[in-house]
């Protein structure tokens, strides 16, 4: 499709081109550009038995956490301690996509650039043990080292630090599980517009007891596993970790001969308030038509879609749904990578969007695993438990968030004009 | 399954109606037995899970959030609370 290669951008003007050139991430199935590759086309699980808390009294806790980050191999600028779990994954997930796109930090310290950085909880895994400790020894206590660092600002301002920018502008977007997303559409906007040339944009979130709680209080926390649009599925497992996309202008990928990934098309965002947790069909139709006219493309393009797909009754149902809205009765594969992830809150549609990367870049399509039988309310082709080998041109990832904040972008396929 | 329902005694009914007003930010005459928590009292369904919860926890009993569907009155409330305690 040449609509790919010459996006529209709704007649705004003459504007940069935006390119992935670098990726970064923390995962249950494998921490690196190449272990994550590599656990997406195996179809890896990350589910295990909760370890970051104490689960006694509820009656089942598996979770999607990783068990072997070690943040004093990715800090150099900082002690492990001026950080949070979420804020080491970021900066680790930063330094990973600078050294994947071919850069050195003082190279990405020459040009203006942005770093945003979504997430759902923050430090909420701090907060967690400052609240235990006042529960248990009274308001007093207070632990400083963890105290100081829970401001959610430090997500982003910890890869400035890290990095040693200066010529930076350094935001955390709070929009909850569709964040990620967010934050790679500012990203766009920020290299598309002319406003800076590189941009370190993603997500990041820990495991934390507060929101496995509030989840399984709301009784969608999986018992097992999660089965993203199957008839048995019974909600979500936590997950933990970040992904940082490294994005910069055509013009500077070009002229350093960098390796491009994709080319992120454009986005849609759409916000309908309409209720704290149940998610709106039309809202999220309105958010898939919004990123296609960003893009420049139409439905038929989309090869296939990462969804949403918590793998909640409520979330599939009205996904699918406001899916079919959009592109009719053929629908595009429809895959969620959160079945081998797990939720990663604020990292969940920035992992999703390094995943699409990833799969424009080798030709597949991750699996939807732990599936058995589709569920006929949310009908899909999910690729079920094993990838396939794909030619892709345009793929589409959902990000959608209580409150009803939602974020869609588009990535498609770079290819060197002839 | 018996057809005789379980039944709460006034002491236990009456707990379960203070947990229920203290959620739904009430005064005690306010509710009636039938009278339904969403229509006339303007619950939303978080306020219901913390209601659910609340008993789970001064009950000393399992809820299914199944049962919520069946707890949009005291009346309901009181059915699911007693026949969660002889199970």
């Amino acid at each position: 499709m040449s609509g790919a290669a010459t996006p529209g951008r709704g007649g705004r003007g003459a504007r940069h081109r935006v390119v992935v050139t670098g990726l970064g991430v923390v995962t249950s199935i494998g921490t690196g550009v190449d272990a994550f590759a590599a656990g997406l086309r195996a179809g890896r699980s990350g589910a295990k038995p909760i370890g970051a808390f104490d689960t006694t009294g509820f009656a089942h806790s598996n979770a999607c956490e990783i068990t072997d980050f070690d943040p004093a191999a990715w800090l150099t600028a900082q002690s492990p301690d001026d950080l949070g779990r979420a804020a080491q994954f970021a900066v680790a997930a930063a330094r990973m996509a600078v050294a994947d796109a071919g850069l050195t930090a003082q190279q990405v310290r020459d040009v203006r650039s942005l770093v945003s950085v979504g997430t759902t909880d923050g430090e909420s895994r701090d907060l967690d043990h400052l609240t235990a400790l006042q529960v248990a020894e009274g308001e007093d206590a207070l632990d400083e080292v963890a105290a100081r660092r829970v401001w959610p600002g430090r997500l982003s301002a910890g890869i400035v630090r890290e990095l040693g920018l200066e010529d930076v502008e350094t935001v955390t977007v709070p929009t909850a599980c569709a964040a990620g997303n967010y934050a790679v559409g500012y990203g766009y906007d920020a290299i598309s517009s002319g406003d800076v040339e590189m941009a370190l944009c993603g997500g990041a979130d820990a495991l934390c007891r507060k929101t496995f709680t509030g989840f399984y209080r709301l009784g969608t926390i999986a018992p097992d596993v999660c089965r993203p649009f199957d008839a048995d599925r019974q909600g979500i497992l936590t997950g933990e970790g970040s992904g940082i996309l490294l994005m910069e202008s055509l013009e500077s990928a070009l002229a350093r001969g960098a390796r491009i990934y994709a080319e992120v098309l454009g986005y849609g965002l759409s916000c309908d308030a309409s209720h704290p947790v149940a998610p709106d069909r039309d809202s999220i139709a309105r958010c898939i038509t919004a990123a296609h006219r960003n893009a420049g493309i139409e439905a038929t393009d989309v090869d296939f879609i990462s969804a949403h797909g918590t793998g909640t009754r409520a979330n599939d149902v009205t996904e699918v749904g406001a899916i079919r809205q959009v592109f009719g009765d053929t629908l595009p594969r429809t895959v969620s990578i959160k079945s081998m992830i797990g939720h990663t809150m604020g990292a969940a549609s920035a992992l999703a969007s390094a995943a699409c990367a990833l799969a424009l870049r080798d030709g597949f399509i991750p699996p939807t695993i732990n599936h058995r039988s589709t569920d006929p309310e949310c009908a899909v082709d999910c690729v079920p438990n094993e990838a396939v080998e794909a030619e892709l041109r345009v793929v589409q990832n959902n990000g959608l968030a209580f409150g009803g904040n939602n974020a869609v972008l588009v990535l498609g396929k770079w290819e060197q004009a002839a | 399954m018996t057809t005789q329902l379980p039944a709460l005694d006034d002491g236990q009914k009456a707990e379960i109606k203070d947990i229920v007003c203290d959620i739904l930010e009430l005064e005690l005459d306010e509710v009636t037995d039938v009278s339904l928590f969403k229509e006339e009292h303007d619950a939303d369904s978080l306020r219901t899970i913390e209601i659910l919860s609340s008993l789970e926890r001064t009950f000393g009993i399992a809820l299914t959030q199944s049962e919520l569907s069946r707890m949009v009155n005291l009346a309901g409330v009181y059915a699911v609370v007693a026949e969660a305690q002889v199970k």
